[in-house]
């Protein structure tokens, strides 16, 4: 049915190579998200699927049929486009209906297809109206009825939340969530916002300079980063990254003014790769104030210097150094107001999770 | 500032702008009155005196009778060649430059800019360089002193003009509205007729009006190009104001020419936002 | 196949486009460049002759007096133009009462075609009927007015009847690039203390550059264009001393059967305009692209 396989397509403009040999395999059903800085062709590659830009080589197929050269309206897909491209001298009704006019459907059936997703969408009331009437959420709403209503195998979606206020988008993200949850329709989606990658996707590819970085489940992408790139570009706050060096397959870090042996898992790999010097990633939450019950068998304690915090609401951050290079801890806010006052505070650290990477190439140790 | 200053500062300010709207009136004036007096009144008054008798009779000359060389049936046969010049020149090269326009500015093509610069030239060019080889064209095609080859003429040269306006227009439409309505299955036309041009009311009306000014006025292509059958307006009134059987005639001169000027002084008058909005964007990039 | 045609479409709607350009516009430009280097006059024919003609056409008392006539109405027409259309905008600028239908009265010149300005103000510029008439009338019986009939005055009338047509739309330009500025900037001069004059001359001119440029270029356009108006005002006369480079070309070229000649003249207009044109093309596409 709605299942894509993508075998090597690469994507020029002339001499400049957009696309460089992606493979992906996508499930029936799977909401999949494309992620990654602008120009590192997520777009261009959604643009491929949908068939809007012509593949310069290799395949592609939706579900068992090669569409790597089929027109666009043939691929039975539908899209929602960043600016909405809501047909501006129709009203939401008819530019509900024709994609569906076009491909000459019986009216009776448009008319309750429009029925249906106006119902579900609840733009009912909308329906008389031009776009240039609608607020950015009701417009967003009608993009989404308009690809609805032909249900197609496969939605793609073009950084639709985008354009939207902080609050809309949160209440329209969980919407599309639930609309994937009872459609069960396999959804492409494009976004450079790595939070909404994380909370919609099934699966997440992260992208950059035309190459997929890393394809995989929102837990192995940030638990288990591919490389470096990914393990900055996925994350709020980001991960920190310190430079260390290696004693024994430990790495030393320097806090509050004493050396502090630690214990990283890959212990082997570190110490097959030879490497002197190796930069440590680990995320702010895993550097906390002390806390009675967890034991990873990967914790140390030492104290940090803070130079400022961040009160955040749920939690402080606070902005220390290791090594001489900023580090970020997340502590409770009644810790964080201590740390602020004191300039100093306990933490421990939780290394069980840490990742490693050669300090040259940014690749996984 | 003070008061004083102030309010002498305006008063200057609408001496200085009333005084020229006087000065930028007063031709159109002296043509009206000048039209609207016997040749007796014009000899003995002055320019801006008011007529002492409102006479029609210059206007009647000027329409039906006065000379222009040797024929001498007024302006009327002119008046017509020139509808029928211009009708078809505008409608066909505004729906040419619609086309182009939505080609050029959402469907590019490799080369689709290199073309489009290559028109823009064209909106440039002094025709004087085109004049020579484009008469031999028309003989060669038999369309010489017709009504269809002066409308080909204003079609060719015109088109760069109304395609730049089209271009202009739908460029600044997003991509995306192209791309939603292929994936709802709309083909090339299918997207021109059901999404673009229903948008395109405010560039119609402004291609349209730009492109009936030019034509109607013109000169040059008019008189290189027209025979004695086929002369647009405006050659015409060149000829009766030239045409010197029997004494000057100031009042059927004055008479014939705001007769070539009413139509697109009326299409000012009553679209003039829209002739502005040509005239800038023609200008600015043209 | 089908697939195929259908991509193909936009090339093929644009097709007539770019082979009537290719032929009416970049192929006549060619064979008139090449004519001009042949002795044709009556009928074209190609053996070259090299830069005969347009030897021929610089030793042509008439052609230097276009030429002549050419920088004096090109740089009169478009100082005074800038000038009116500058002082017209500013002063509608400053919130005036009924600025539409001033700006209406200002631009209504260029709706009308240049074959009737020129009857309008040949009658006007009349030596006796016109503005001499009228200014005797008020008593100063000696003035006199008649330039239209003067030699070494015939080109003045060309600029005045021109100037009125043209300069309207030179506010009108003027205009749309007054409104373009930022409130906020006036209101942070007259806060440094900018006097009105000061703003104007310091802060709002600088940033009218591009529209003088803009400006500069049609005008210059159009005065080189420029021939229905000598044609139906003048005639060119008296003799050929109103004359300019289009009425010189249409002359020599369809009048004289010297088409070698006006060949040659037309060449030397195109690459008048191109002097203009391409510098000013060339700074708009790099401004473009940064």
């Amino acid at each position: 049915m709605g299942a894509i396989t993508i075998q090597e397509l690469t994507k020029s403009y002339g001499e400049t190579q957009v696309l460089k040999g992606i493979d992906l395999a996508i499930n029936d059903g799977e909401f999949l998200i494309l992620v990654g800085p602008s120009g590192c062709g997520k777009s261009t590659l959604m643009n491929c699927i949908a068939g809007l830009e012509d593949i310069t080589s290799g395949e592609l197929f939706i579900g068992d049929d090669n569409v790597t050269n089929v027109n666009p309206k043939d691929r039975d897909i539908a899209m929602v486009f960043q600016s909405y491209a809501l047909y501006p001298t129709m009203t939401v009704e008819r530019n509900i209906r024709f994609g569906l006019e076009m491909r000459k459907y019986p009216k009776a059936e448009i008319d309750s297809t429009v029925k249906d997703v106006a119902k579900l969408l609840q733009i009912e009331h909308l329906l008389d109206r031009k776009p240039s009437q609608l607020s950015g959420g009701q417009r967003q709403r009608v993009a989404m009825g308009r690809a609805l209503a032909r249900s197609p195998r496969v939605f793609l979606f073009d950084e639709p939340l985008s354009n939207l206020d902080a609050k809309l988008r949160v209440e329209m993200r969980t919407e599309i969530k639930k609309l994937h949850k009872r459609l069960g329709t396999t959804i492409v989606y494009v976004t450079h916002d790595q939070v909404e990658a994380m909370t919609l996707a099934d699966r997440i590819a992260v992208m950059k300079d035309g190459v997929v970085q890393q394809f995989g489940t929102p837990y192995e992408i940030y638990n288990d980063p591919a490389n470096r790139f990914v393990a900055d570009f996925m994350g709020s706050p980001a991960m920190n990254f310190i430079e260390c060096t290696v004693k024994d397959g430990n790495v030393i870090i320097e806090s509050g003014g004493q050396h502090h042996e630690v214990k990283v898992p890959s212990t082997q790999a570190l110490k097959s790769s030879g490497l002197d010097t190796v930069v440590l990633g680990l995320r702010p939450e895993m550097i906390t104030e002390p806390k009675p019950h967890s034991d990873s068998g990967y914790i140390s304690q030492m104290s940090l210097n803070v130079l400022v915090t961040e009160p955040t609401g749920p939690d402080t951050l606070a902005f220390g150094e290791w090594n001489g290079q900023e580090v970020q801890a997340r502590l409770s806010p009644e810790v964080g107001v201590k740390a602020e006052t004191e300039g100093k505070v306990e933490i421990q650290v939780d290394t069980g999770k840490a990742v490693l990477f050669d300090p040259k190439t940014g690749a996984r140790i | 500032m003070s008061s004083m200053n102030l309010r002498l500062g305006r008063t200057l300010i609408y001496t200085l702008l009333i005084g020229f709207a006087l000065i930028y009136l007063a031709p159109l004036y002296v043509m009206l009155v000048t039209s609207l007096k016997d040749i007796e009144e014009i000899r003995s008054g002055n320019l801006i005196a008011l007529p002492e008798n409102i006479n029609f009779s210059a206007w009647v000359k000027a329409w039906n009778s006065a000379c222009t060389g040797s024929e001498c049936e007024g302006l009327a046969p002119y008046f017509w060649n020139s509808v029928r010049i211009v009708i078809p020149a505008v409608l066909i090269s505004t729906i040419i430059g619609a086309c182009n326009g939505y080609v050029l500015a959402q469907w590019q093509f490799k080369g689709s800019n290199m073309l489009f610069g290559a028109l823009l030239f064209g909106c440039f060019i002094p025709f004087q360089v085109i004049l020579l080889p484009m008469a031999k064209l028309l003989a060669w095609l038999g369309l010489a002193n017709t009504v269809v080859g002066l409308v080909g003429v204003h079609v060719v040269y015109g088109i760069t003009f109304t395609t730049l306006f089209f271009r202009n227009y739908y460029v600044a439409i997003p991509n995306e509205l192209v791309r939603a309505a292929r994936l709802d299955g709309a083909g090339f036309f299918a997207i021109f007729w059901r999404i673009f041009l229903p948008m395109s009311t405010p560039i119609f009306v402004v291609t349209v009006i730009w492109q009936f000014t030019q034509i109607w006025n013109d000169f040059l292509f008019g008189v290189v190009y027209s025979g004695p059958g086929t002369q647009p307006i405006t050659v015409a009134l060149n000829n009766l104001v030239n045409t010197s059987v029997g004494g000057k005639e100031y009042n059927v001169d004055m008479a014939a020419a705001i007769i070539a000027a009413l139509p697109t002084l009326l299409v000012y008058l009553v679209a003039g936002k829209y002739f502005v909005r040509g005239l800038t964007a023609g200008a600015v990039k043209g | 196949m089908f697939k195929y045609l259908e991509n193909q479409l936009p090339k093929l709607v644009m097709a007539p486009t770019a082979i009537a350009m290719f032929v009416c516009m970049y192929g006549f430009i060619a064979w008139t460049v090449g004519l001009s280097f042949t002795k044709s006059r009556m009928m074209p024919q190609w053996d070259f002759v090299g830069l005969m003609q347009y030897e021929k056409l610089f030793a042509n008392p008439r052609w230097m007096v276009a030429l002549d006539n050419l920088w004096i109405f090109t740089f009169l027409f478009i100082v005074i133009s800038l000038f009116l259309g500058l002082m017209l905008a500013i002063f509608l600028d400053r919130n005036v009462r009924a600025e539409g239908a001033l700006r209406t009265i200002y631009l209504y010149p260029m709706a009308i075609s240049f074959v009737v300005t020129g009857t309008a103000w040949k009658w006007i510029l009349n030596p006796g009927l016109g503005i001499e008439k009228l200014v005797r009338d008020l008593g100063f019986t000696d003035f006199e007015f008649r330039w239209l009939v003067d030699q070494d005055m015939a080109i003045y009338t060309i600029v005045i009847a021109a100037v009125w047509q043209s300069s309207g739309f030179v506010m009108a330009m003027f205009l749309a690039g007054l409104r373009g500025i930022d409130d906020n900037l006036i209101k942070a001069a007259q806060i440094d203390g900018a006097s009105t004059t000061r703003t104007y001359w310091h802060i709002i001119l600088p940033m009218m550059k591009p529209v003088f440029f803009g400006a500069i270029v049609v005008l210059s356009h159009i005065a080189i264009k420029s021939f229905d108006l000598v044609q139906a005002l003048t005639g060119g006369g008296p003799g050929y001393a109103s004359d300019l480079p289009a009425n010189f070309m249409y002359t020599f070229a369809f009048n004289r059967a010297q088409m070698g000649v006006g060949a040659a003249s037309a060449v030397i207009m195109l690459c008048g305009v191109l002097a203009i044109l391409v510098p000013y093309l060339y700074s708009e596409l790099r401004s473009d692209k940064q």
